[in-house]
């Protein structure tokens, strides 16, 4: 998927790291590949997007399955084939009658009966931690091709605070996710915080995450949903309490009227292009709800759902060449817009924190 | 079977024993499916229609599972007298004669019943630790 990403951005002029190809060269092919394989195996124990660097509960629990699993498995796998080893090489003498059905029974009926029994009940007993009701918070999540719709809902509001392609959780607290689709099913995942829950159309299904460690990390669809499904993806932050009210009630605010002359030009472009047909900036006339929210999407850490980052240039890049950066998005490439009145707009769009 | 020559009569009903215990084979898996099913068709009707009934159909599938694995048992302890094998020390019953073809039959009822035991087992499990419908 990171690859893939890598690739849209080629063709706009963002240099790819000397990594993958670079290596490819050096290495004779078969050995290269087989050391890439391993190299990004390693590299995908850590990092922002990895089950097996859990940052809640909920990853915690599931990365302390999954290593239960692996031990059990390797166990098993060792006593197979040293049995296999005993009976061929070390001693392949006939074994006797009795201690063959001994074998068949114990080996092939009790001990199996018993571990898998064991397993279910230890992967059963999880399941209820990991869909613990929430402590308060409420997120709505909806899929889009190839997008994230969110609302916030705080304890007891009435109306949602709308935001999109992130989530932010605070720490320390269980915040109850619903989930539903627009389209075609999605699926919901932050490696790091917790297992993966489908989208339907229609149907609303419930996750719920509680993050331990402040952090940023990823998340990404895990249902192939259409051609742009690799891109859908977004940035998940979970931060201390105080930190997370401050950027709610940050989000919950309308968008600050621009504040330098090329931020009001940027707006006036906005206005004059129509993007107000799709995106709803909360304050002014823009009210449409085809795309994103973008109030406050100068406050977001990554653009288009977490294809590109959010410098000028991203946004110029988006703006200009958006299904090129992001095959058959439903938003049409402004690549007729003059450079200034490109820059005047990204301006405009940064400044919305 | 050489020395043995059996009446005309004798044979059809030996036959008829063996054509019932063929159906018997199937009786501890088609107990198991029948548990299987019912168990996953009525936790979708009381979820989707009455969540708060949970407890009563964790109970149901409780009673259900029981009534299951006494059946179950009753058709292995069954199947394990006609497998004989007790008496007669024969595990395999290899030769293609009768008696052998009876306690065969004896045999792999015995083996699917332990299988459907833990498949029946297995499928209220769930019941065991989810106490709700979300
Ligand atoms: C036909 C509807 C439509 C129009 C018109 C439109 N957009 Fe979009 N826009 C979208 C959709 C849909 C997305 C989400 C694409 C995706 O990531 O899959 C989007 C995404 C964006 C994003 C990224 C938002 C985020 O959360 O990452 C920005 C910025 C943006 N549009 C700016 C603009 C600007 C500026 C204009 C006018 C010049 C415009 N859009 C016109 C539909 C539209
Ligand atoms: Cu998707």
């Amino acid at each position: 998927m990171e690859r893939r990403a890598a690739h849209a951005r080629t063709p706009v002029g963002r240099s790819m790291e000397p990594t993958e190809r670079d290596r490819d060269r050096v290495l004779p092919g078969a050995r290269a590949g087989s050391v890439l394989l391993g190299l990004s195996m390693l590299a995908a124990c850590e990092g922002r997007q990895s089950v097996l660097a859990p940052a809640g509960a909920d990853a915690r629990v599931l990365g302390d399955l999954f290593m239960v699993m692996l031990v059990g498995a390797v166990v098993l796998w060792l006593s197979v084939n040293g049995l296999f080893f005993y009976v061929t090489r070390i001693n392949p003498a006939a074994l006797s009658k009795r201690f063959a059905n001994g074998l068949i029974v114990g080996g092939g009926l009790l001990l199996p009966s018993v571990v898998l029994a064991g397993l279910l009940g230890y992967g059963l007993s999880i399941m209820p931690d990991q869909r613990a009701p929430g402590d308060g918070l409420t997120l709505r999540v909806r899929g889009e091709q190839w997008w994230w719709r969110v609302e916030y809902w705080p304890e007891g509001a009435d109306a949602p605070i709308v935001s999109a392609n992130e989530i932010r959780l605070p720490v320390g607290q269980r915040a109850d996710i619903l989930l539903d689709s627009a389209r075609v099913i999605h699926s919901f995942w932050i490696p790091a915080l917790g297992g993966k829950m489908d989208m339907f159309p229609g149907r609303e299904t419930r996750l719920s995450l509680h993050p331990e460690k402040p952090g940023r990390y990823r998340g990404q669809c895990a249902e192939f949903c259409g051609t742009s499904h690799a891109l859908m993806a977004f940035e998940a932050v979970a931060m201390p309490p105080e930190a997370f009210d401050a950027w709610l009630r940050q989000q919950e605010a309308p968008a600050a009227a621009p504040a330098t002359a090329q931020g009001q030009r940027g707006a006036r472009i906005f206005a004059r292009e129509g993007c107000g047909a799709c995106h709803t900036v909360r304050g002014t006339k823009a009210r449409g709800l085809v795309g994103p929210d973008l109030t406050h999407v100068g406050s977001r850490l990554s653009l288009g759902a977490g294809t590109l980052g959010t410098t000028l240039a991203d946004y110029e890049t988006w703006i200009a060449h958006t299904g090129t950066v992001k095959p058959e998005v439903e938003m049409p490439a402004y690549d007729h817009l003059d450079p200034a009145d490109r820059a005047d707009l990204a301006h405009y769009l940064k400044a919305l924190e | 079977m050489a020395e043995h020559q059996p009446a005309p009569d004798e044979e059809r009903r030996e036959f008829r024993e063996e054509r019932e215990s063929l159906w018997r084979i199937t009786l501890a898996p088609a107990t198991w499916a029948v548990h299987f099913v019912i168990c996953y068709a009525a936790a979708a009707v009381v979820c989707a229609k009455a969540p708060d009934s949970i407890g009563t159909l964790r109970l149901g599938i409780g009673a259900l599972t029981l009534l299951a694995l006494g059946l179950i048992g009753w058709l292995g302890w069954r199947a394990w007298v006609q497998w004989d094998v007790r008496t007669t020390g024969d595990y395999r019953n290899p030769l293609g004669e009768a008696e052998d073809r009876h306690q065969f039959l004896g045999h792999a009822a015995v083996l699917l019943s332990v299988i459907s035991a833990l498949g029946v087992l297995y499928v209220a499990l769930p019941a065991l630790f989810i106490r709700s419908c979300g």
